[in-house]
C-alpha cells in the first residue's frame, strides 16, 4: 500500500493549501475551520489549545534562545523551542508578552507543562499537514 | 494519583490527534486512536512498575 502511494504522480499543490497550511499552524484549527470540517477543526483545535493552556497552567514554560545561551547551549534550546514554535500565535503571543517563559521548576507538575507545551505545538504540525493535504486534496 | 490524571490526559488529547490525522475509515481511525491511547497507558504503567523496583537512590 505505501509503495502504491509512493509511486503515485505528485501533484504540485495548489497555492490555497499553502495558505490553509499556514492558517493552520497560527492558529490551530483554523486551517480545518476554513475548508468546513468542522469536526476535525474542534477535535485538533481543542487538543492543541487545552494541551497549550493546561501546560502553562500546571507550571510549564516555553523555550526560547535568549542572551545568554552562547554556542552549545543556544543549540540545546533549538530543539525544544522549534516543537514549542509549532503552537503558532499561542507561541508567538507569549514570546511578545514574554509569559510562561520562567521555570517553575519547584512545581510538582512543572515536567508535565514542559511536557505538554512541547507536544502542543508538535501536533499542531500534524493538524497543519492534515490541513495541506486536506486543501491538496490529497486526502478527504 | 493526581499524576496518573494528568498522564491519561496527556494520552487522551495525543490519541485524539493521531486517530484524527490517520488514514482509513471513521471506524478504523477510531480503534487506531483508542489504541494509542491504550498503548501510552499500558507503557506507563509497565514503566512505573519498573521504575519503582530498580534502586535509583
Amino acid at each position: 500500500m505505501v509503495a502504491k502511494e509512493i509511486n503515485q504522480p505528485t501533484v504540485k499543490a495548489p497555492g490555497r493549501a499553502w495558505l490553509l497550511g499556514f492558517a493552520g499552524w497560527a492558529v490551530p484549527g483554523l486551517g480545518h475551520v476554513l475548508q468546513g470540517k468542522w469536526v476535525r477543526a474542534l477535535i485538533l483545535g481543542g487538543a492543541v489549545w487545552t494541551m497549550f493552556i493546561v501546560g502553562l497552567v500546571i507550571g510549564g514554560h516555553l523555550f526560547r534562545i535568549g542572551p545568554n545561551d552562547q554556542g552549545f547551549a543556544a543549540v540545546l534550546q533549538l530543539l525544544p523551542m522549534s516543537a514549542n514554535f509549532g503552537a503558532g500565535l499561542l507561541y508567538l503571543g507569549c514570546w511578545l508578552t514574554n509569559t510562561g517563559f520562567a521555570e517553575q521548576a519547584q512545581r510538582v507538575t512543572y515536567e508535565y507543562g514542559n511536557t505538554f507545551l512541547l507536544c502542543a505545538g508538535l501536533l499542531n504540525y500534524l493538524a497543519m499537514l492534515d490541513a495541506f493535504d486536506i486543501a491538496a486534496g490529497r486526502k478527504q | 494519583m493526581r499524576h496518573v490524571l494528568w498522564m491519561a490526559l496527556f494520552a487522551s488529547l495525543t490519541a485524539f490527534v493521531f486517530g484524527v490525522v490517520a488514514k482509513g475509515s471513521d471506524r478504523q481511525r477510531l480503534m487506531y486512536g483508542l489504541k494509542v491511547f491504550a498503548e501510552f497507558m499500558v507503557i506507563a504503567f509497565i514503566l512505573g512498575w519498573v521504575l519503582y523496583f530498580l534502586p535509583l537512590r
